[in-house]
């Protein structure tokens, strides 16, 4: 065969240049002539109806317009797959966070200033913060619908029956915490009308062509009207697949027909964007006497906070990876999507497949120890090879190396 | 606001400046002069984006007030002409995002003035006021351990 040109070589990164001198360019490092500085009004409460007055605000110098709901020329949502955040909140609040208004002055001190001076009313109603909690009829509804709001279901073999001819059975619950992406770089955008007068949107951004659309049925205008530039992305990990700063900017540029940038701090970052699914996962694993298993029972709860994102395929991943990398004959998952007034989770590293092995393998070194195998011989008695059936039906062929890995693992 | 003149040479160019009491050396070298290779990741001293050489010893220039650097020599990322520090962390694939890598290299390169030959935990310390969200540290350790040895007169390893 002949020697591969790229496969196993080292590759230098095509921008790596720029970015050890320095002049990559990031959104916030972007300047134009006559741009103008926004900042974002955001919830103080879990959940609450809100009443705004925006007035004060512009009667400082400097300050050039206030944009609220009211201001959004087409549809005041946007969303990954269901639409349900809003651009700026109309009349409740669902998690602390929530956009409300965004300033736009002559300056960021000017701006940042005006803050001050946007009178934001709360009438606190009751909350939910335990997706369990939230799961019962008599819970605070987040939205105008039940809070469960995506249930995947796996059925496979019988379970019951399964149980009933294990030697033995682990049962317990696991829980893992959000987690913030905290990618390096906070998020920024600058937008302007270019010379046909479509509106540009630089923004760090992990979806520009999802972005576009969502912003052009926001400002309502056809898409081609819309153009999104990325460029340098520090970091991202999942968190830059929402909508932060995108149609805000826009709206701003296309009223005010005069470029405008907005940069986030670390702590309203923390604020803006999406964190990985909380999940409680309640695990039933059983097992015969030589370490084969044979039933798997679970149920996982993953909490969506104010807003779907990518949830349903989050909770999907989360069950479909369920059994882990190991062969189970009878299977019965059931994972939930829940909404809550936490903040909103989504997409970071992983998808729903990295909460749930914590979960799996803790369960497997347990049954491990009750019956007296090592960790090591467990593994490999029940896990995927050439040919095996998963949990969904799927049959795995190709190159399945996990008997080799877990080999190698001996030496450790 | 009150302004307060001061001079400062930045990357060997003398500066003459009226700054406002309140603004940070980040916004004096971002905002008011577009030396954008400086960059913000927290704004309170964490994440060492902001790092800047001032008279030789790194800070975080979102800690310093822009009067602080009066009469001193400040050197961004686009001060620095050291290739081969640049190109280490290029070779190594210590760059990944990059908003972190002007820090680094600000913080390899104040390390490699004062010591050419850092052990494992010399370098470590000396980017222990970096953070890095993507690569993991080792790729950047070992960048900065090829560029030792390369100042050594070393080979590449
Ligand atoms: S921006 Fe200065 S330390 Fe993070
Ligand atoms: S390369 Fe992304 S933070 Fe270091």
């Amino acid at each position: 065969m002949n020697e591969l040109k790229i496969v196993g070589k080292s590759i230098k990164k095509i921008d790596a240049k720029d970015k050890v001198d320095g002049t990559a360019v990031y959104p916030q490092d972007i300047y134009l002539e006559n741009m103008a500085f926004g900042v974002t009004i955001r919830s103080t409460r879990p959940h609450a109806y809100i009443k705004v007055d925006t007035k004060e605000a512009e009667k400082i110098d400097g300050v050039i317009k206030v944009f609220t709901y009211k201001d959004v020329p087409g549809k005041n949502h946007h969303g990954v797959v269901l639409k349900d955040h809003e651009v700026f909140a109309s009349k409740k609040v669902r998690r602390i966070g929530d956009p409300i208004a965004f300033i736009v002055a002559e300056t960021k001190e000017i701006a940042e200033y005006a803050k001050n001076f946007v009178k934001v009313e709360y009438e606190e109603i009751p909350a939910v913060f335990d997706p369990e909690e939230a799961m019962k009829e008599e819970s605070p509804k987040v939205h105008d619908r039940d809070n469960v709001f995506y249930h995947f279901k796996i059925r496979r073999g019988d379970v019951e029956r399964a149980f009933l001819e294990c030697d033995v059975i682990v049962e317990n619950v696991y829980k893992v915490p959000m987690v913030d992406h905290a990618f390096l770089q906070p998020e920024a955008g600058v937008a302007y009308l270019d010379e046909d007068g479509r509106v540009v949107v630089i923004a760090s951004t992990q979806y520009p062509h999802f972005d576009q659309e969502e912003i052009a049925e926001s400002l309502g205008v056809n898409k081609d009207m819309v153009r999104v530039l990325t460029p340098a992305v520090g970091g991202a990990f999942g968190g830059r697949e929402d909508i932060t700063v995108q149609i805000h900017l826009a709206i701003a540029a296309l009223t005010l027909k005069r470029p405008v940038k907005t940069i986030y701090s670390r702590e309203e970052s923390f604020l803006a964007h999406s964190k990985r699914h909380a999940m409680k996962m309640y695990y039933k694993t059983g097992a015969l006497k030589d370490g084969t298993l044979l039933a798997l029972e679970a149920k996982i709860i993953g909490d969506s906070g104010a807003y779907a994102s990518w949830a349903m395929n989050v909770l999907r991943k989360a069950a479909v990876h369920a059994t882990g990398p190991y062969y189970i004959p009878n299977v019965k998952v059931d994972s939930f999507a829940v909404y809550t007034n936490n903040p909103f989770t989504g997409a970071m590293r992983g998808f729903g497949a990295t909460q749930v092995p914590i979960a799996y393998e803790q369960q497997i070194d347990i049954l491990a120890e009750k019956l007296g195998l090592t960790p090591i011989e467990i593994r490999l008695k029940n896990c995927f090879r050439e040919g095996s059936e998963t949990s969904t039906g799927q049959i795995l062929e190709g190159f399945i190396p996990l008997e080799r890995c877990i080999e190698e693992l001996k030496s450790f | 606001m009150n302004l307060k003149k001061i001079d400062v040479n930045i990357n060997g160019k003398d500066y003459c400046l009226e700054v406002e009491e309140n603004l940070r050396l980040i916004d004096l070298l971002r905002d008011k002069l577009h030396l954008t290779g400086t960059k913000e990741g927290c704004g309170e001293g964490e994440c060492g984006a902001c790092t800047v050489i001032m008279d030789g010893e790194i800070v975080n220039s979102c800690l310093v007030l822009a009067f602080q650097a009066d009469k001193c020599r400040i050197i961004t990322i686009e001060g620095i002409e050291d290739e081969i520090i640049k190109n280490s962390f290029i070779e190594e694939g210590a760059v990944q995002c990059g908003f972190c890598t002007p820090g680094m290299v600000l913080a390899a390169k104040s390390l490699l003035d004062k010591n050419l030959n850092p052990n494992e935990e010399e370098i470590r310390e000396a980017i222990s006021g970096n953070l890095c969200r993507c690569t993991g540290y080792n790729k950047i350790v070992s960048a900065i351990k090829k560029a030792a040895s390369i100042k050594r007169g070393g080979d590449s390893e």
